[in-house]
C-alpha cells in the first residue's frame, strides 16, 4: 500500500495539490497554483515585449537532402519565460520574468495544457507548437509603458502558496509584486512593495472581456475523408516524431514512398505495404516490425474511421506507387 | 500441445543464457502522479528527492521496501526541470528551461517557500526540446548542458535573449543562446561557455577524478551514440552552438560551412572516447555515471543509460597516448528494466542504483523510478577489462575461464563512422581481422592478436557462450572497442 504523506495547507507553503495526468489543473481562491511552461501570446502590442529578442524567418532545411529548400518556418506567438498562477475559476494571471510585470490575466479556467502534456494513455502530445490553450475570459491585456531592463531575481510562497515576485532595476532598486483576486468584476488587486522601505502601494486593476478562450480544440472536423484532413491528423496524432514525411530517418521509418513498397520485416519476412498493411500498423503497430527498428516500440493508435481513412490517404499520397 | 513444445524450447534457452545478476523493483511515485522523471539526486544526510517534467519536486526517505516510501510534496512550478542538485534536505536547485533556480523550505515545514534565480543567462526560443542538465564541479558551482532546439518543434517570435539566423538552421538548432554548448557555472551563479558542438547532451557527469563526461544522441552530426570527455573551448561535432563561440567567425553558418567541407568539419572536431553502436548497444545516451568502490560489480567503471531502450551500457575506459578511449558492452538488458532511462545516482551506501526515466513523444512512455540491487557480491561472469595492446587487446574476466577458446571460436571485426549532417551515418570501411594468436596470460586473462590492426576504427568482438570455471555463464557476448589510438610497443 502506498502512503502519501503531502504537507498541505496550514502545514506547508506547497498549498497546491500535485499535478496530476488532469490537463487542465486548477488551483483555487485561497491556495493558487504556479506553473512555468511556455505561454500563449493573446496578442500583446510587440512594445509590451520590448526587452524580448525578436527570432526571424528561417528558411525550411530538408534533413533527407541536408539542404535549405524553398520556403521559410513560421514563428509562433508564444512566451518563453512566463509564469501562470491561477486562483480556481476566480482569477488566471501572467507574470512575466522578462518584462518583470503582468502580461496579461484572464477569468473563469486557466491553461489546457493537452497539446503539451497529452494524453494520459501513449502521452502523444497534440499539437505542433506543444504550447498550452487559455481557458476563460481574457479581461486584461498589458499597455505599452516606458520600463528600463529589470532583472527576475525570484519568487516567495505565503503559507497558502501566494507568490510575491522579485525584481531589481538597474539602480538596484529592489520591488516585490503581489497579485490578488478582487470581488470587484474583471479585477486584480496588485500590490507593489519596496522591501528596504517596507512601502507598498496596492491598486485594483480592471479590464473588459477581451476574447473569450475554450482550451483547445480536441476534435479534427473531418466531412469527406481526404488528404488534407489525413495530414491534420498525422501532426496531430504526434506522428511526425517519430516518422519523416521527406525521407529522412528518425526512430521510426520514414513514410516516404513507402506505399505500394515491399518491406523487409525484423524477422526476415516480405510484406507489401498496401493499404491492410498500412492499417494494421497504425491500429496494431506491433503485428509487424520493420527491419532495423526495435520491436514493441510503437504504441496502438485508436482512431475514428474518418480519421484513419484520412491518414491512410495521406500516406499513399506520400508514395508515387501503388500495390498490383 | 504446441504451447507446450514452445515453453520446454522457452526454458532450454533460458537455461543457456545467463540469469540476470540484478533485482529489478519499481519505486512507485504517489497515485496519479505522472512519473515523467526529470532527474533524481541524493541530498548528503540521504534523502532522495526527485523532479518531475510537469514542476513538482518530491521527497522521501529511502526504505527497503519500495512500496512503502512516504512521499513529500517538496516544491512545485518548475518548467521541464531535467537537472537536479538536493543541496540538502531543505534546499535543491533545478535547471529548468528558462534558467537555473534554487528552492529552499526556510521554515522547515516541508515544502519550499523560496525559490531564488540562482544562475540565468542562456536563452529561449519557445522550442520543446531545450532542455538542461547538470552536474557539479567540486567547487560549490556546476557545468550545465544545453540543449539545442528541434525542428519537430517551432521556434517563437519573441525569444529570450539574443537571436542567431545562422544558429536556427537545419535539424537540430541552435538559435538562441548557449544552445548545444556545455556551460560552467561557478558557486556565484555566474555563466561562461566551457565547450561547443553537442546535438542534446542529455546528462553530465564528473568522475571521482575530476573528468567531465557526456553522451548524446544519434543524429544529425551523430553518426551513433558518443560518449565525450569534455576539455575546454573543444568543439564535440555539431556544428549550430559554434554561432556562439567566439572564435568562429561572425556571419558564418556553420552548419553550411562544414556540411560543404567535411575535411574541415574533422579537422575542427573532437572525437568521442567512445562511439556505441545505437542499434546494438545504446540508442540515445543519458547521463554517464561512474560507479562507486562501495559496489560490489565493476567499481570504476561507467555506466551509460539508454533513453531509448531496455538497456544500461558499460564502459571500460582506458587512457592511451593521453586520451580516454575503451569499450562497451550492456550492464543490463531487459530483465524487467523499462525504457525511458537517463539519470543514474547510487544509494549513499553504493548498495543500490536508482534510476530516473522518462519518454515523451518517441514511442510508448516508459517513465518512472526503478531501483537496481546486485542479487550477489560476486560479480556476473564476463569480461572486466578490455585493454588495448600494439597489435590487438587483453581481456581479464571477472572469473577463470573454463578453457582457453580457440582462434576460430572467437571474431574480430572493424567499422569506421563518419558524422555529418545525416540522421545518423553506416557503418564504413568494414573488416574482418584474423586472429593470429590467443595467449592465455593467466587463469583470467587473454592476450589477443589481430592481423591489419590499425587506429581509428570501432573494433566489433563477439564471443561464443564462454564459461568460467566454475561453470557460469558469460554476462555479454558482443563488445566494442573505439579505438581512436593504438599504443607503442611495450
Amino acid at each position: 500500500m502506498l502512503r502519501l504523506l503531502l504537507l498541505l495547507g496550514a502545514t506547508g507553503a506547497c498549498a497546491a495539490a500535485p499535478l496530476t495526468f488532469e490537463t487542465t489543473p486548477l488551483g483555487t481562491l485561497e491556495k493558487p497554483i504556479l506553473l512555468r511552461t511556455y505561454l500563449p501570446d493573446p496578442g500583446l502590442e510587440p512594445t509590451v515585449l520590448a526587452h524580448h529578442h525578436r527570432a526571424a524567418k528561417s528558411p525550411k532545411y530538408n534533413p533527407s537532402k541536408g539542404q535549405d529548400v524553398q520556403g521559410e518556418y513560421d514563428m509562433i506567438k508564444v512566451l518563453p519565460a512566463a509564469i501562470a498562477v491561477n486562483h480556481g475559476p476566480a482569477l488566471s494571471y501572467v507574470f512575466d520574468t522578462v518584462e518583470c510585470r503582468i502580461l496579461y490575466a484572464w477569468q473563469g479556467g486557466f491553461l489546457d495544457m493537452f497539446p503539451y502534456w497529452g494524453e494520459r494513455q501513449g502521452g502523444r502530445r497534440r499539437s505542433f507548437d506543444y504550447v498550452p490553450r487559455l481557458v476563460g475570459n481574457l479581461f486584461y491585456l498589458a499597455k505599452p509603458q516606458e520600463s528600463p531592463k529589470k532583472t527576475f531575481t525570484g519568487y516567495t510562497l505565503s503559507k497558502n502558496g501566494v507568490p510575491t515576485f522579485h525584481y531589481q532595476s538597474d539602480d538596484d532598486l529592489e520591488t516585490h509584486l503581489t497579485v490578488r483576486p478582487s470581488d470587484e468584476p474583471l479585477s486584480f488587486e496588485l500590490t507593489l512593495t519596496n522591501p528596504k522601505t517596507n512601502q507598498s502601494q496596492t491598486q485594483l486593476i480592471t479590464g473588459a472581456v477581451v476574447s473569450r478562450h475554450s482550451g483547445f480544440d480536441r476534435t479534427i472536423k473531418i466531412g469527406q475523408p481526404d488528404i488534407a484532413a489525413g495530414e491534420q491528423v498525422f501532426l496531430a496524432y504526434g506522428c511526425i516524431a517519430c516518422h519523416s514525411t521527406d525521407g529522412s530517418k528518425g526512430h521510426g521509418p520514414t513514410l516516404a514512398q513507402l506505399f505500394g513498397t515491399t518491406r523487409e520485416l525484423e524477422n526476415g519476412n516480405l510484406a507489401l505495404a498496401d493499404e491492410s498493411y498500412l492499417r494494421e500498423s497504425i491500429l496494431e503497430p506491433n503485428a509487424k516490425t520493420a527491419k532495423g527498428f526495435p520491436p514493441n516500440y510503437m504504441p496502438p493508435y485508436q482512431m475514428k474511421d474518418k480519421e484513419l481513412q484520412s491518414v491512410l490517404l495521406y500516406l499513399k499520397s506520400l508514395s508515387s506507387l501503388s500495390p498490383e | 500441445m504446441k504451447n507446450f513444445a514452445s515453453l520446454i524450447l522457452l526454458t532450454t534457452q533460458l537455461q543457456l543464457l545467463a540469469a540476470s545478476p540484478y533485482l529489478v523493483e519499481d519505486i512507485p511515485l504517489p497515485d496519479n502522479c505522472p512519473p515523467e522523471v526529470g532527474a533524481i539526486d541524493f541530498a548528503p544526510d540521504g534523502t532522495f528527492f526527485v523532479v518531475l517534467r510537469r514542476g513538482d519536486v518530491f521527497r522521501a526517505t529511502p526504505l527497503s521496501d519500495s512500496t512503502e516510501w512516504e512521499w513529500q510534496h517538496f516544491a512545485t512550478g518548475f518548467h521541464n526541470g531535467c537537472g537536479l542538485d538536493a543541496v540538502s534536505r531543505n534546499k535543491v536547485r533545478v535547471t529548468q528551461m528558462a534558467e537555473f533556480t534554487e528552492a529552499t523550505d526556510t521554515d522547515q515545514d516541508g515544502s519550499a517557500d523560496q525559490y531564488r534565480v540562482f544562475a540565468s543567462g542562456w536563452g529561449l526560443s519557445g522550442n520543446y526540446h531545450e532542455t538542461n542538465a547538470i552536474t557539479d564541479d567540486g567547487q560549490g558551482g556546476y557545468y550545465i548542458a544545453v540543449g539545442t532546439a528541434s525542428h519537430n518543434g517551432p521556434t517563437g517570435e519573441y525569444t529570450l535573449g539574443e537571436y542567431s539566423q545562422f544558429g536556427r538552421r537545419g535539424r537540430n538548432f541552435a538559435a538562441v543562446k548557449w544552445k548545444g554548448t556545455t556551460l560552467h557555472c561557478d558557486s556565484k551563479g555566474r555563466l561562461t561557455p566551457f565547450c561547443y558542438g553537442f546535438r542534446m547532451h542529455n546528462g553530465l557527469h564528473r568522475d571521482a577524478n575530476g573528468n567531465l563526461w557526456c553522451g548524446d544522441n544519434q543524429g544529425d552530426w551523430r553518426a551513433t551514440t558518443p560518449l565525450y570527455h569534455l576539455k575546454k573551448n573543444q568543439f564535440y561535432g555539431h556544428p549550430n552552438s559554434l554561432v556562439w563561440d567566439p572564435n568562429w567567425p561572425a556571419e558564418q553558418d556553420p552548419l553550411a560551412t562544414f556540411r560543404a567541407d567535411l575535411a574541415a568539419y574533422n579537422q575542427h572536431r573532437t572525437l568521442p572516447s567512445v562511439q556505441l553502436p545505437h542499434k546494438e548497444m545504446n540508442r540515445s545516451a543519458g547521463e554517464p555515471f561512474v560507479i562507486p568502490n562501495t559496489f560490489p560489480h565493476f567499481p570504476g567503471q561507467m555506466l551509460l543509460p539508454d533513453n531509448n531502450g531496455t538497456r544500461i551500457s558499460r564502459i571500460m575506459l582506458e587512457e592511451v597516448n593521453g586520451q580516454w578511449q575503451g569499450a562497451c558492452t550492456h550492464f543490463l538488458k531487459d530483465s524487467g528494466l523499462r525504457s525511458g532511462n537517463h539519470r543514474l545516482r547510487f544509494s549513499p551506501d553504493g548498495q543500490h542504483l536508482y534510476i530516473g526515466q522518462t519518454v515523451r513523444g518517441w514511442g510508448t512512455p516508459a517513465e518512472g523510478i526503478q531501483r537496481l540491487t546486485p542479487l550477489k557480491n560476486k560479480a556476473p561472469f564476463d569480461i572486466e577489462t578490455f585493454a588495448i595492446t600494439h597489435n590487438g587487446f587483453e581481456l581479464t574476466f571477472t572469473d577463470e575461464l573454463s578453457h582457453t577458446p580457440k582462434v576460430s571460436e572467437l571474431q574480430f571485426n572493424s567499422f569506421t563512422y563518419q558524422s555529418k549532417w545525416t540522421y545518423g551515418s553506416p557503418q564504413e570501411n568494414k573488416s574482418n581481422h584474423a586472429i593470429s594468436d590467443i595467449i592465455r596470460l593467466d587463469a583470467r586473462t587473454l592476450s589477443i592478436h589481430l592481423k591489419d590492426f590499425v587506429p581509428g576504427k570501432v573494433y566489433q568482438l563477439d564471443l561464443p557462450l564462454l564459461e568460467s570455471e566454475s561453470g557460469q555463464p558469460i554476462q555479454n557476448q558482443l563488445f566494442y572497442y573505439t579505438a581512436n589510438h593504438l599504443p607503442g610497443k611495450v
